[in-house]
């Protein structure tokens, strides 16, 4: 079954919509669900043209697909646990929350927020995430536990902050202290970064890129080849200023070209 | 005038001796009276289990620290959340709740009176806001006086008059209601990064002990003739091996008071480890609670932890530093000028820990082996071993030896070797619980004289009534009726308002705070004392004049008075 939902001309466009009632069970029932946007009640049909395609007797085979100006609608995916999510162009912040199964495509951009304390599941995001993709929520000491984002654009700062399991893969690059609080989990970074892994207690980050102002307290322990890019890399522990026993690997300048 | 009928209810009142007896209870404006016409609203209790409004001797709810454990875990401000319906408020939070939320989730267990276990008189001001704002119970402040450099300068001159006269002014100026004392000396060593090991040990720069600051302020007590005694929470808390210090220090309470103890000493089960490094600690309940059942002079409570997330805060700085570099997690650290200090860390504790599990059983085991349930109150230190919400469960666990087996088989392998436990078979019964939850307390901290913890004729109208019928409910076997019947009441009664029913918060609440004003006669007066009044313009950052909180801070205040005999 696939649910297409189109985005309606808001008089209001810049009122964030607050929709974690989107996720592909609970369109087993039907399309009759609730969202706020801003402070008021909305049901589904008041905000979206609806059209529905084909049935389904289980909410694996459930696609929802969101389409138009999607860019102000927050917290689509929220504890999902299966089936797929489309979303055409840009979303709003918390994407994926606590998501422990399923898939979510995001076509456009992601708003910060991206699959945080997420469990399981796979979340692509094409375009750029923002800050915070893959992270926990303020305060909260661990993040992501498991699954996969992966973004092919730029993440912002705080990429992969407090990530505990589950891997994040940023194509491009990402802003400041990408995988701070690391412990657990895989972080790979094609790009650049800057003051990657700070107090970092375990886990790995590969940077494949530049690293901008490595900070002081990561141990060099050697190096290690990349077999399937054929690069040498620097092997750093750390982050010793918490006895912490992660590794990052950086690419060596030497023999980046 | 208003009036209330309880009929039909089944009465536990410890301190007039009533055991289970159905009675009816009328109250007129307020307090508890003989009659009441027949216009007044009836309540039927259906034979359920009845008591005073419990009391809390020993919890942070207010107060800086409180407040700053809130900005150090917005994570927790995520559980705990409840929409503002009628007259309740939004609340959130779970170990570190709002205000409004600590005082809703009390209400609904039936607590009326609360006693904060530690304000900085320097910051009272901010303890008797949230205090206003903590609606639904009476408060009382015990005030920090464990690095208070005039008591201090007063211990070092063996002059307990004067410092009896530092006692009274502060606790007149920050509007407290007892003496705390945290990790006596060693909270102002840790203004020196250091911290005191033994009671015998001299702070730096002062040339006294913990044990001079104890003893001195204990007489200081009783020359006030303040209604609490000395509250202490003892040094080296949470170290292994620290029991010994424990001991020492109960060696040196006299019994200067025949209608209470002279020391409470609070939270024991943290100062109760034997053992020298983390990986042998073990318990010394037994020991504890061997000097404790010889000594009336002291009344101790539980410091229970429960396994769940939550926060320690405390005025020992340096205790906390410890535990942080064990956790590495984050930690505020802070310093009250010329007084004491604080720190806050979260903890996890967990059945995987043997740390933890330990410590869970040595605060049953220092309840379940002390003979007079006078003697051991039941709190958590909340929200420092755990939410005071885990209450009902700690009573399940004290009436029902199957509870604790059951809960026993969960733990990590280690505690049974290394605590008493298993072996004890005690179970307590309805009165011994409500002993330890209110009338216990409400002797302990001397506020029986004042209507509280008691349901005799004249006394404030605080009631809770428990959905258990205590003649149809085993508790050794059905103790999760206990546990459930005991967090929620059916009725919570204040000052003769039903301000909780069935969990729901019915009414704005209207609190006193009770504080204690100890006269002292003119020549000895700290506002008279030109060196006193020297020092202080000279040390602290705040004028003397400026110092005091103004009335207007407590809106409902209730000062109780009393003639020192100095």
């Amino acid at each position: 079954m696939r649910v297409i939902l189109e985005s309606k001309v808001r008089k209001k466009p810049s009122l964030p919509i607050e929709a974690e009632a989107i996720i592909p069970r609970n369109f087993l029932k039907g399309t009759d669900l609730v969202v706020f946007e801003g402070n008021k009640e909305r049901t589904l049909s008041e905000l979206f043209w609806i059209f529905v395609e084909g049935t389904a007797v289980s909410p694996e085979n459930i696609e929802v697909v969101l389409k138009g100006d999607t860019s102000r609608i927050k917290r689509v995916g929220e504890y999902m646990d299966t089936g797929t999510i489309l979303i055409e162009g840009d979303i709003g912040m918390h994407c994926g929350n606590f998501m422990s199964g399923g898939t979510i495509e995001i076509r456009g951009s992601a708003d910060a927020w991206l699959g945080r304390e997420m469990r399981g599941g796979t979340i692509v995001c094409r375009g750029n995430a923002g800050h915070y993709c893959a992270t926990g929520y303020r305060g909260e000491k661990k993040g992501m536990q498991g699954g996969t984002v992966e973004v092919f654009g730029n993440a912002g700062d705080f990429c992969a902050e407090y990530l505990a399991g589950g891997t994040v893969h940023i194509h491009g690059h990402t802003g400041d202290f990408p995988g701070v609080e690391m412990r657990g989990g895989e972080l790979l970074i094609e790009g650049d970064a800057t003051r990657p892994c700070g107090n970092m207690k375990n886990g790995s980050c590969v940077i494949l890129g530049t690293v901008h102002d490595l900070l002081p307290t990561f141990e060099k322990s050697g190096t290690h080849l990349l077999p399937e890019r054929n690069l040498e890399m620097d092997v750093y522990t750390g982050d010793v200023a918490n006895r912490g026993k992660g590794t990052m690997m950086v690419a060596s300048r030497a023999l980046r070209r | 005038m208003t009036e209330l009928w309880v009929k039909n209810a089944c009465v536990i009142d410890p301190i007039r001796g009533i055991n289970g007896e159905i009675m009816d209870i009328a109250i007129r404006d307020g307090r508890i009276v003989e009659s009441v016409s027949d216009r007044a609203d009836v309540i039927d209790a259906h034979r359920c289990l009845t008591l005073p409004g419990g009391i809390d001797s020993h919890t942070h709810v207010s107060g800086t620290k409180v407040n700053f454990g809130r900005y150090m875990s917005p994570e927790d401000m995520r559980a705990g959340r409840t929409k503002r319906r009628g007259k309740m408020h939004v609340t959130s939070g779970y170990y570190v709740p709002t205000t409004f939320g600590n005082s809703y989730r009390y209400s609904a267990m039936g607590y009326t009176t609360l006693l904060e276990g530690a304000m900085a008189p320097l910051e009272a001001r901010h303890t008797h806001e949230e205090f206003t704002a903590t609606p639904h119970q009476d408060m009382l402040a015990n005030t920090l006086f464990d690095g208070n450099w005039a008591v201090m300068d007063a211990v070092r001159e063996h002059d307990v008059r004067k410092a009896a006269a530092v006692v009274a002014w502060t606790l007149n100026a920050a509007r407290g209601y007892a003496i705390k004392l945290t990790n006596p000396g060693g909270t102002e060593a840790w203004g020196w990064g250091d911290d005191l090991t033994s009671i015998h040990e001299q702070v730096p720069h002062f040339a006294v002990t913990p044990a001079e600051i104890i003893t001195t302020l204990i007489q200081a007590n009783e020359l006030l003739r303040l209604p609490h005694s000395v509250h202490l929470h003892c040094n080296n808390l949470g170290k292994p091996g620290n029991y010994q210090t424990t001991l020492d220090t109960f060696e040196l309470v006299p019994d200067l008071n025949p209608a209470r103890q002279s020391l409470y000493a609070t939270h024991v089960q943290f100062h109760a480890y034997g053992g020298g490094t983390w990986r042998n600690i073990c318990s010394k309940a037994e020991e504890i609670t061997r000097s404790i059942n010889s000594k009336p002079q002291i009344v101790m409570d539980m410091g229970q932890i429960m396994f769940c997330r939550t926060m320690t805060m405390t005025a020992d700085g340096p205790m906390e530093f410890n535990l942080h570099c064990l956790h590495h997690n984050k930690w505020s650290n802070h310093d009250v000028e010329l007084e004491t200090g604080s720190g806050i860390i979260p903890v996890t504790y967990s059945k995987k820990s043997a740390v933890n599990c330990i410590m869970w059983a040595i605060g049953l085991e220092l309840a379940l082996l002390t003979k007079s349930p006078w003697q051991c109150l039941l709190e958590t230190d909340n929200p420092n071993g755990a939410p005071f919400v885990k209450y009902p469960e700690i009573i399940g666990l004290l009436m029902s030896k199957r509870y604790r087996d059951e809960e026993c088989a969960t733990l990590h392998a280690e505690t049974e070797k290394r605590t008493s436990l298993w072996a004890l078979e005690r179970e307590l019964d309805w009165h011994e619980i409500a002993v330890m939850t209110r009338a216990g307390q409400a002797k302990a901290l001397g506020i029986a004289s004042q209507g509280k913890g008691h349901l005799g004729i004249g006394a404030e109208a605080d009631i809770a009534i428990y959905p258990i019928r205590t003649d149809m409910v085993d508790p050794a076997r059905e103790y999760r009726k206990v546990v459930e019947g005991f967090q929620k009441t059916r009725y919570t009664i204040k000052r003769g308002r039903v301000v909780s029913r069935d969990g729901e918060i019915i009414v704005d609440g209207a609190n006193a705070t009770f504080w204690v004003n100890a006269k002292v006669p003119e020549d000895i007066r700290m506002e008279n004392d030109k060196e006193f009044i020297r020092r202080f313009e000279q040390f602290y950052t705040v004028r003397m004049s400026n110092y005091p909180v103004q009335d207007l801070y407590l809106p409902r205040g209730r000062c109780i008075e009393t003639e020192a005999m100095l």
